[in-house]
C-alpha cells in the first residue's frame, strides 16, 4: 500500500508527460477543426442555411444515399449536443439542477 | 501541418461550425436562466414548508398529547377493576 501511494507522484508524471503530446496534436486539429466562425465567413453560413432550407422545401433531403443521411444525421446530432454541454455549464451541474 | 498522424484537418463548413457555438451559447443561456428560475422557486417553496412546519408541528403535538391522555385512561379503566 505504502509503495503505490509512493508510486503515485511518478506514475502522474508519466501519465502527464505522454499525455502532452497527444493533447498537442488535439489542439492542432482542435484549432481548425473547433474553431468559432469568423465574420468573413457569415456569406457561407448565409448560404448553408438557404441549402437547408432550400432542401426542406423542395424535399430534396429524400434524395440522398443511405449513408449521406447517415452522416448528415450524425453531424446533426453533434451540432444538437453542444446545446446540451452548453447547458451543463449553464446550470453548473452535471445531473439535474443542483437548487 | 506534415506532423499530424491523422492527416490535415478537415475543413469543417462554416455553417457547421456556427450551429456548433450558437447552440452552445444558447445551452448556456437557457441552462442559466432556468438555473435561476428553479432555484427562486425552490427558495420561495422552502420558506413556505418551513413556516407550515411550526403549524404542522403544534398540531402534531396536541394530537398526541390527545391520543397519549386517551390511552392512560383505557389503562387505568382496564386495570382497576370492575366490581
Amino acid at each position: 500500500m505504502a509503495s503505490a501511494v509512493g508510486k503515485l507522484p511518478s506514475l502522474v508524471n508519466t501519465a502527464i508527460a505522454q499525455a502532452r503530446p497527444k493533447f498537442g496534436i488535439f489542439m492542432k486539429y482542435a484549432k481548425v477543426e473547433l474553431a468559432p466562425p469568423k465574420l468573413s465567413e457569415i456569406p457561407q453560413i448565409k448560404a448553408g442555411f438557404a441549402k437547408l432550407l432550400t432542401s426542406a422545401k423542395t424535399g430534396a433531403w429524400k434524395n440522398q444515399t443511405v449513408k449521406q443521411a447517415t452522416l448528415n444525421v450524425l453531424v446533426g446530432a453533434e451540432v444538437l449536443f453542444w446545446f446540451y454541454i452548453g447547458e451543463c455549464i449553464g446550470k453548473r451541474h452535471i445531473v439535474g439542477y443542483n437548487v | 501541418m506534415s506532423d499530424l498522424p491523422y492527416g490535415p484537418p478537415v475543413r469543417v463548413s462554416p455553417f457547421i461550425r456556427f450551429g456548433r457555438w450558437s447552440l452552445l451559447t444558447v445551452g448556456i443561456a437557457y441552462g442559466a436562466f432556468h438555473q435561476n428560475r428553479l432555484s427562486k422557486k425552490e427558495a420561495l417553496f422552502r420558506e413556505k414548508e418551513a413556516k407550515e412546519k411550526v403549524i404542522r408541528d403544534e398540531k402534531l403535538k396536541a394530537e398526541k398529547a390527545i391520543a397519549a391522555a386517551a390511552e392512560l385512561k383505557a389503562l387505568e379503566e382496564l386495570s382497576t377493576p370492575k366490581k
